[in-house]
């Protein structure tokens, strides 16, 4: 445990308004000016935004509360507390596994810090594609620079780890262009468990940033409290139902599932949807929500992850250091976004679980590669899904129990792309060293040399299941668009057809970003919030 | 293999899935009560020694430590999965534990704790390689299961040259 400040702890002993779970019983009936389902990177900013304006606002948060002094580093306790389904989360043919945060700060307690600004090249598609006019460039910049000056997105100055480096010094071998990764760090201790909950309180997620400071505006936190439905009446939101999420390990699969009576009713006048991808249509679909235009749920986007590992002479110990400092945008730069599937180029952080499951096989070849351990680099490419009619994404659909399941099929088109990034990071990762590369896929082999391996993957069958592919970027499914056939959010946020209802969340991209989305949620919601805070309070406000 | 043949085996591992889904009623659930049921443990058991074989101690005794060892991990680690994936995993070891969803599912003929490592190891890449959906899935989850839940505990981690994390 860390035996540092927690500034959580000092928050709630100051008498922050924090009820849910070991927090004490939420009241059956609440009211307020705005209750905002989520507490991530659109929850977040948002509700600093609304308490500034001076509006009483109601965050709901289906995860814990947890902060530094609960954050050991341990995965064993942080994929159960902090991540969705137990960071066991996957597309319904489960193909894919999906993750994402589910906890105070939502992902952006879990994430790995990466900071882009969405990139023009995407904007451009929106604007031109999905009639978003105003999302240019210039008129995002200054929203996008306060977001940065407000959770400290700077360029990363402190040399790479062995793992990054890798990546670094192959792309320069081959003539690939690579670059440093900004990072959202106040004093960061080059750890590499930002993935498990910073202990150090340096990464400057919503947990201790913009959450805190609307608590400090007498803001309400439920937590451990989840957003089943709207209630819906003449176009408008007239309630928010939740219930208690609490999970008691003594309670049966069966037992749980019948646990769903709604007990807290949350009257507001105006009501934010940031719960985050898959689980924002989820709600509207939960509430029969107008979806004339069959739009609600679809164009769900994942930049399907495919991975290279490989093992070098030398230590790289993947787990220790900044993750993901250096990347590569080579090949979503040099080709059309509407072309051939591009993708982006990190190294990931390594630690025991995920290692030990994504590790194929079993019986020696297996063991030689877990032995391998600190030897091990990883590469991943990050696949800019939604620019072509071959990658509509997937559909965020409903099951008997009322949770939400994402049906994502990877078509050829995507997995095309998956054969190319394989093939880019195994030469990078030969370039840089590697005694053995191993692309991850139920076929394949490790593979000593460049030639040996580009053969191979040349003829492996790209299927999925075959394939392992992850994701920890999951966008869309309530998509802006500049017509309501087009999506379910307009360019202002505010949902097409329920007037007191705004989305704001990664669920809103119209595609994928082609980037790490945290800072691409940042920066739009921080001016649609701002848009907000004006309307509702008449009051001018800014994040930084 | 002939697209053919390839055909005809999809079409008769779906028959034989119908048949014992349908008595999966009277199938002991591979869950009870939120965590590994009788049935669920002796899957678990016979797939840890084949997928962790090189990697559990060799000594015998040692062996059946960290075999429990990964049950008691594979308990905690089925406590915290969402209900529909719990409820999708008893079914699956409640097939897989019964005789006729052993041989037709997973290919194995000789009883789980009786199966030789061999035995059980060619079963897995069986399913692995499978052209059927249904049983790729459940080799996916009982070798990520296994291998997540085995070194979810630090006294795994010498193995892999791991120190753990840093104090602080």
């Amino acid at each position: 445990m860390s035996q540092l400040k927690d500034p959580i702890r000092e928050g709630l002993a100051r008498g922050w308004k924090v009820m849910g779970g070991p927090h004490g019983p939420v009241p059956e009936k609440i009211t307020c000016d705005v209750a905002i389902v989520g507490s991530g990177a659109g929850a977040g900013v948002t509700a600093e935004l609304l308490a500034k304006a001076g509006l009483q606002v109601v965050i709901i948060e289906e995860g814990p509360l947890k902060s530094s002094s609960d954050f050991n580093q341990k995965e064993s306790e942080a994929y159960p507390s902090l991540y969705q389904e137990s960071a066991a989360r996957k597309t319904e043919d489960k193909a894919i596994n999906i993750l994402q945060g589910r906890c105070v700060g939502g992902s952006t307690t879990v994430n790995w810090t990466s900071s882009f600004r969405t990139p023009a090249s995407t904007l451009k598609y929106w604007q031109d594609k999905f009639g978003l006019s105003g999302y240019s460039v210039e008129a995002l910049a200054p929203y996008f620079a306060q977001a940065e000056q407000r959770l400290n997105i700077t360029p990363w100055l402190v040399p790479p780890n062995e793992n990054n480096d890798l990546l670094r010094r192959g792309a320069a071998k081959l003539g690939i262009p690579a670059s440093a990764i900004s990072r959202n760090v106040k004093g960061c201790w080059n750890l590499g468990s930002c993935g498990l909950g910073c202990p150090t309180n340096a990464k400057q997620s919503m947990l201790v940033t913009t959450i805190p400071a609307a608590l400090d505006m007498g803001a309400q936190l439920l937590v451990e409290t989840r957003a089943e439905s709207f209630e819906l009446a003449n176009g408008k939101v007239t309630a928010l139902l939740c219930r208690s999420s609490r999970s008691s390990k003594k309670k049966t699969a069966l037992a749980q599932m019948g646990n769903g009576q709604v007990a807290i009713k949350i009257v507001a006048k105006h009501y934010v949807l940031a719960g985050g991808a898959i689980n924002s249509p989820a709600v509207l679909l939960r509430s029969g929500a107008p979806d004339p235009h069959g739009v609600l749920g679809a164009r769900t986007f994942l930049h399907p992850v495919v991975m290279s590992s490989s093992v070098f002479e030398q230590k790289v110990e993947a787990w220790s250091g900044a993750p993901q400092t250096i990347y590569s945008d080579h090949f979503l730069d040099t080709q059309a976004i509407d072309g051939p599937i591009g993708y982006k180029l990190e190294a990931p952080p390594l630690h025991p679980v995920i290692f030990a499951s994504t590790v194929p096989g079993f019986g020696q070849g297996q063991h030689d590669l877990l032995k391998s351990f600190p030897h091990n680099h990883t590469l991943l490419a990050l696949l800019r899904d939604g620019f072509h009619d071959e990658s509509r994404g997937g559909q965020v659909k409903l099951r008997g129990d009322s949770s939400a399941v994402l049906d994502y099929p990877l078509t050829p088109y995507v997995m095309e792309g998956g054969r190319r990034a394989l093939l880019s990071m195994m030469e990078i990762q030969f370039a840089a060293g590697a005694r053995q590369v191993l692309p991850l896929h139920e076929l394949a082999q490790p593979y000593t040399s460049w030639a040996q391996a580009r053969d191979a993957v040349n003829v492996l069958p790209l299927k999925p299941m075959l394939t392992r592919v992850v994701s920890a970027h999951v966008m869309g499914g309530c998509g802006l668009a500049g017509n309501e056939r087009q999506g379910v959010t307009r360019p202002d946020g505010v949902h097409w057809q329920l007037e007191n209802l705004s989305i704001h969340d990664g669920s809103l991209f119209p595609t994928s970003i082609g980037a790490n989305p945290q800072l691409s949620i940042y920066g739009a919601v921080n001016r649609l919030a701002q848009g907000l805070a004006k309307k509702l309070a008449g009051r001018d406000v800014t994040l930084a | 293999m002939q697209r053919r043949t390839l055909l005809k085996l999809s079409a008769a591992s779906a028959a034989v899935l119908i048949v014992a889904g349908g008595a999966a009623a009277l199938l002991q659930p591979g869950l009870k009560g939120g965590v590994l049921s009788d049935a669920g443990r002796e899957v678990f058991s016979a797939v840890g020694r084949a997928v962790l074989d090189k990697t559990l101690p060799a000594d015998d005794g040692a062996r059946q430590v960290a075999l429990q060892g990964l049950l008691t991990r594979v308990d905690i680690l089925v406590q915290s999965l969402a209900p529909h994936a719990q409820a999708e995993l008893s079914q699956l070891l409640a097939l897989l534990a019964s005789a006729a969803g052993r041989r037709a599912f997973a290919g194995l003929s000789q009883p789980w704790p009786e199966a030789s490592i061999a035995d059980i190891q060619h079963a897995l890449q069986d399913m692995r390689l499978s052209a059927l959906a249904l049983r790729q899935q459940a080799y996916a989850a009982l070798h990520d299961i296994t291998a997540g839940a085995y070194f979810s505990d630090s006294s795994s981690w010498p193995l892999l040259g791991y120190p753990g994390p840093l104090k602080i």
